[in-house]
């Protein structure tokens, strides 16, 4: 309880720090504005937004605005999904998809409003419960991770690697896999952390400090984003909003518990290393539909199914932010591009991070939900508004602010080649159905896995002894050959068989 | 996309792309073999053993990469994928997606790779806002080709005439964008001749490359692209020797 209490402490004097800034409250409106407005517009992301706004800000204002910025436009971005998935039936991002399923049958019934006043409800629940178990976990994993050496470290960054590959795959695991092996090779690139041996560089200068985290960023997620939605496509009836958009108590306190499942459940999973906030809301939903007494209504205009959903896909970023700030392993895709960000001001994510920036994450995490929730209830005619503008208008305009913002974080015009590049494999690998996420978990971890393998080996001439007889580094070891071993195809076979015989 | 006809094409694409990853791990497995693995040594001095050799891990993630290429190629052939292989059903584009991805592919490599570096950054902007609104807005498949033509040509003209980067200020390439989007920009009136939107294209065209340019110079003092520009030259000039002034005497 004293832990509780000296962390809340803590809390209480980043949140006076922050509200007492009067620039706080410019970057926080700015950037939870321009996160709802990238939600909502069907074809940009809550990773684009993120990813957009580190190539903008990570090193052109000081870190504490930034991360102001960036956390911002996330939380912003995650909720504005909901808007084009209840008045479209189109998911403004993935982590909405869930929430169309039952958004859209609630506004052709005429409980548009209601439904949006309780999506925006729910996602500042959910956000809080997220930030509020970073604030507890995130020290407690903090003293854990004081025994964490480069044995776990290493199997750590595979296992991120590994986790997101086969949790983002939506066709074979083996394609999520490859990418992350695709993500890993281009971390290759350049002089070795250890030796500075350089690596393919092919006698180009550029390529001797690697790959840049934020054209990598930009490449992957902006670019095949604006070669797929630059085609004409017809644009969907916004239904008309009835109803009011501020929720009763009674309707909160009458969905509560599923709010607040939800919101374990999103955290839990947002938590899980490179797993992001649609998988959240999935699994939440799939829940939700099990539990509840109203699960024979999900997908046909459920109230409990829409808030399964939209709460655990906000809760997830608290949760996502646990594995990046303790571990330095993005939990999330859009936790990639803030990985990015800290990385461009020299902050290495991890056992040794500064515990006040920690705190001002949680502390930026709370304003922006409160943000966010004030947004959506008063401003929500503003966005429903700006769903009416087709892609093939904003994307281009996308094209150059990514082009500038690619640009101005360092490498000049080399960056802008390699974001094209990595845009042009990344849209070939969305068309052959290969996951982009753990290509850039890859990318971002393969320079740790890399540095923390090779030392593990050092220490001990050669043998592979502390992999296993660190206790950690063993349960680790075991948790990803059964990973690898649970999508192999005889085990598989064996699981059933064995099920089949006690079952 | 998971009804078996397109799960049929995905596995005819996973066949090509095993066999793309097979050479491309077997190629850089060749080249890791130049860097140093059994303690070589560089110039006159010895080199490390081969567990902590900077050769080691690209050698584990290539290895792992052709292992995984053999087992994709493995689950394509027993789905049939390399029976249609070579049919044109197998590769799973039609004629009009090819044409899309052809031509907004031109013409984000002619807006990279030759007017951002060389182009003043507004009239880059400008023409690519305009030539990909007007282009893809309407789904017409002639609009699609003309906006490609126009930035590709752009692009060309600028990379061919000023490919070193000593000649990247020069001012003819720009001139060109400017008349070429000004050309444009009189299509896409004149076309939309009461469309409000095409009315209020060319104001958004410029506007939002000139306010992103001069926030990233002015707001957030970054570097940006072909600083020599034409216009931008300009606005620079009569920032720091008109409006600046004004706000920094000391």
């Amino acid at each position: 309880m004293e832990f509780v209490l000296s962390q809340l402490a803590g809390f209480g004097g980043a949140m006076t720090d922050l509200v007492t800034d009067p620039l706080t409250y410019v970057y926080l409106i700015t950037s939870v504005f321009l996160g709802i407005t990238f939600g909502a517009l069907p074809g940009l992301t809550a990773t684009l937004a993120v990813t957009i706004l580190t190539g903008f800000f990570s090193n052109k204002i000081p870190l504490d605005y930034s991360m102001i910025a960036l956390l911002g436009a996330y939380v912003g971005a995650i909720y504005g999904g909901s808007y084009p998935s209840i008045l479209l039936n189109i998911p403004g991002t993935a982590a909405s998809a869930a929430t169309a399923m039952d958004g859209y049958p609630l506004a052709k019934a005429g409980r548009g409003g209601e439904a949006l006043g309780l999506t925006t409800t729910a996602s500042f629940i959910g956000t809080l419960i997220g930030t509020f178990a970073l604030l507890i976990f995130v020290w407690v994993l903090l003293l854990v991770s004081k025994n964490i050496a480069s044995p776990e470290k290493a199997l750590l960054a595979l296992f991120g690697i590994l986790l997101s590959g086969t949790l983002m795959s939506e066709d074979l695991v083996i394609k999520g896999w490859i990418a992350g092996l695709i993500g890993l090779a281009m971390a290759m690139v350049g002089m070795d952390p250890l030796l500075s041996e350089p690596r393919y560089t092919f006698g180009w200068s550029y390529m001797l400090s690697g790959f840049q985290v934020v054209p990598v960023l930009m490449g992957a997620f902006a670019v095949p984003q604006i070669i797929e939605g630059m085609r004409h496509v017809q644009a969907g009836k916004v239904l008309e909003l009835k109803g009011s958009i501020v929720p009763s108590w009674a309707a909160i306190r009458r969905y509560f518990p599923t709010i607040g499942r939800s919101g374990v459940i999103g955290t839990g999973v947002g938590a899980l290393p490179g797993v992001g906030e649609d998988v959240a809301g999935w699994v939440s939903y799939g829940v939700g539909k099990t539990v509840s007494k109203e699960g024979e209504k999900f997908g046909k205009g459920s109230v409990e199914g829409l808030l399964s959903s939209e709460t655990a896909n906000n809760a997830c970023i608290g949760g996502a932010l646990i594995p990046l700030l303790v571990l330095g392993i993005p939990g999330s895709p859009p936790a990639a591009a803030l990985m990015g960000a800290f990385k461009i001001n020299n902050i290495i994510p991890g056992p040794t991070i500064d515990p006040a920036i920690i705190l001002r994450v949680v502390a930026i995490l709370v304003l922006a939900s409160f943000t966010m929730f004030i947004m959506g209830l008063f401003t929500a005619k503003i966005f429903i508004k700006i769903l009416r503008i087709p892609q093939t208008v904003f994307l281009p305009i996308v094209m150059v602010l990514t082009t500038i913002g690619s640009f101005s974080v360092g490498g000049g015009i080399n960056d802008l080649y390699l974001m094209l590049g990595v845009g042009f494999v990344a849209f070939f690998m969305n068309l052959l159905r290969y996951p982009i996420a753990p290509l850039v978990i890859g990318v971002i971890l393969g320079s740790l896995f890399d540095e923390t393998f090779r030392r593990s080996l050092l220490i001990s001439d050669g043998s592979l002894e502390h992999f296993i007889s660190r206790p950690g580094a063993a349960i680790l070891l075991t948790v990803n050959i059964l990973l690898i071993l649970s999508q192999v195809p005889a085990t598989k076979r064996g699981f059933r068989w064995i099920k089949g015989k006690f079952a | 996309m998971d009804q078996p006809d397109n799960i049929a094409v995905l596995r005819t694409r996973d066949f090509w792309t095993s066999l793309v990853l097979i050479v491309l791990s077997l190629f850089f497995l060749w080249k890791t073999t130049d860097i140093p693995l059994f303690g070589e040594n560089r110039a006159g001095v010895s080199g490390v053993d081969w567990y902590n050799s900077a050769a080691l891990v690209p050698l584990g993630i290539f290895s792992s990469m052709l292992i995984l290429s053999f087992v994709l190629l493995g689950i394509s052939i027993k789905a049939g994928g390399a029976q249609r292989a070579l049919s044109m059903i197998g590769i799973g584009w039609d004629k009009a997606e090819a044409l899309r991805f052809t031509t907004i592919g031109l013409t984000l490599i002619g807006y990279i790779v030759g007017l951002v570096p060389r182009v003043d950054f507004i009239i880059g902007g400008a023409l690519i806002v305009t030539a990909m609104i007007y282009g893809y807005r309407g789904g017409h498949t002639n609009r699609m080709i003309t906006s490609a033509i126009f930035v590709f040509a752009a692009g060309l003209y600028a990379f061919t005439a000023h490919t070193p980067q000593s000649e990247w200020n020069a001012h003819d390439d720009d001139w060109v964008a400017l008349a070429l989007w000004a050309i444009l920009t009189a299509i896409v009136l004149i076309q939309g001749k009461g469309d409000a939107f095409a009315r209020k294209l060319p104001i958004i065209a410029v506007l939002a490359p000139t306010i992103l340019v001069c926030a990233m110079a002015f707001g957030f003092r970054q570097n940006v692209p072909a600083r020599g520009g034409l216009i931008f030259k300009q606005i620079e000039y009569q920032y720091y020797v008109t409006l600046k002034p004004l706000w920094s005497q000391k």
